[in-house]
């Protein structure tokens, strides 16, 4: 099978097109993805900062229904998985999720690690660092962002309660979206360049067999058609034009099968020849 | 230079060995056939070896022991992903284009085991930089079209010559 001219002139560009366009595709897809999880790291970063904001007015006047209120509001909302606040000693003090209260976080499991991996906690990290991604147990795909509540001048001057100065980080904001769409919007992308591989390769493959069949297979077939009737002695032109080295081949194939008829011819009158002197000379 | 080259690699003989005694020449004619197994077994060895080298990769070489610190300060700050995205589409495409002029020219020698280098330095490079799981495939992928490509390469050229030897080795027995 590999033996053949056509598959010896289309392995080759197709191995090599399809293989080098499913590397870029790759690439693409992979640059594409971690920009699409930047975004939407980006993003809820954002949202950690909007709810850390307007949730501080309450924390420092120490209003816990109010916070309660709007911890539940905000956690009930479409696509968001969980929200909880936690202190610093890893106590959740504030969660969607009222089974989590007064649980200790589990400092070494993902987007704590970050901070806590060394013997003193990192202040400030990148948002990249301090997003994870996991499955939680409603088997959901989640994007998840803890965001410190930092301490400033108004929480360790506060009449109501009291935050030593020193004491940078107050609590974490713990917030987790469902990564739902991203993973659709990824899904779709990934057919779409599924879809551009295939048409690449069937482009590439059945552009070449083509040219290949019209301008060499059906020209050299014609010519393997042609040199079998001229073996026969059967001296017409009709070798096939239109490709000037298929053409001069079959011009040659002519000439020589015409040079052929000639010196048979010449040796059959020489034949006939010596017959007729055998005859007389007999 | 290259129509030399042509005429090396894919002659069954040099000129001028024709006034060797049979014996020799069928010797000559046997070590080329050798010769040119050899190479078509490389290529099986090298594709072999990669998908050792990938099946490492594609379990994030958890054989091997973690970077320390200290050997992490040593080779300093990770290249960016993107700018070894860009080395291993511009690699594979080099690699491509060189394998294509090569099977231009009928060259039986097998060319592959450098690649073998390139291709691990590219999972190394992403090891280092904590990507590799999303960018194992498209590495995979580059290795599997550049040495697939080169071994088609050998395997074509290669059987034909073996057919050319076997043939004129015919003639001698003869």
């Amino acid at each position: 099978m590999f033996n053949h001219f056509a598959s010896k002139a289309i392995v080759p560009v197709a191995l090599s097109i399809t293989g080098f366009v499913i590397v870029c595709v790759l690439i693409l897809y992979s640059s594409i993805k971690v920009d699409f999880l930047r975004d939407a790291v980006r993003q809820e970063t954002s949202l950690a900062r909007t709810v850390v904001s307007a949730i501080r007015y309450n924390m420092m006047t120490e209003d816990r229904e109010s916070l309660d209120h709007i911890i539940n509001s905000i956690g009930a909302q479409k696509g968001i998985e969980h929200l909880r606040i936690f202190n610093k000693e890893g106590v959740v003090m504030f969660s969607s999720e009222p089974g989590e209260l007064k649980r200790v976080v589990d400092k070494t499991t993902a987007g704590c690690i970050e901070c806590h991996s060394g013997s003193k906690p990192t202040v400030r990290l990148g948002s990249m660092q301090l997003a994870r991604r996991f499955v939680n147990a409603r088997n959901h795909n989640v994007l998840a962002i803890t965001s410190p509540i930092y301490n400033d001048a108004h929480c360790s001057a506060g009449d109501c309660h009291f935050h030593p100065p020193h004491q940078k980080v107050l609590g974490t904001l713990d917030i987790g979206l469902s990564t739902e769409s991203l993973d659709r919007r990824l899904l779709s992308l990934r057919w779409k360049m599924v879809f551009f591989c295939i048409m690449v390769l069937i482009l590439s493959v059945g552009g070449v067999s083509a040219l290949l069949k019209r301008n060499l297979l059906t020209p050299i077939n014609q010519l393997i058609e042609y040199a079998k009737k001229v073996s026969v002695n059967n001296l017409d032109k009709d070798f096939p034009k239109g490709i000037s080295e298929i053409e001069t081949l079959g011009q040659m194939y002519f000439d020589l099968a015409r040079e052929k008829k000639c010196a048979e011819t010449k040796l059959i009158n020489i034949k006939k020849a010596d017959n007729m002197s055998g005859r007389k000379g007999g | 230079m290259f129509l030399r080259r042509k005429q090396k690699d894919t002659q069954p003989l040099a000129r001028g060995e024709s006034v060797l005694s049979p014996d020799v020449r069928r010797q000559k004619i046997q070590d080329r056939i050798h010769y040119l197994k050899q190479q078509i077994y490389y290529s099986k060895w090298c594709m072999t070896l990669f998908f050792l080298i990938s099946f490492g990769a594609a379990v994030n070489f958890r054989f091997l022991p973690p970077i320390s610190e200290q050997a992490k300060h040593l080779l300093g700050e990770a290249p960016p992903p993107t700018l070894i995205s860009v080395g291993l589409i511009v690699y594979a495409f080099s690699a491509l284009i060189l394998i294509l002029g090569r099977m231009n020219t009928g060259s039986v020698r097998f060319r592959g085991w450098s690649h073998i280098g390139y291709l691990s330095a590219f999972y190394l490079f992403y090891y280092y930089t904590g990507l590799l799981r999303g960018n194992f495939w498209s590495v995979f992928i580059a290795g599997l079209t550049i040495l697939g490509l080169e071994g088609y390469r050998v395997w074509s050229a290669c059987s034909e010559s073996i057919k050319k030897e076997k043939e004129i080795l015919a003639i001698l027995d003869k």
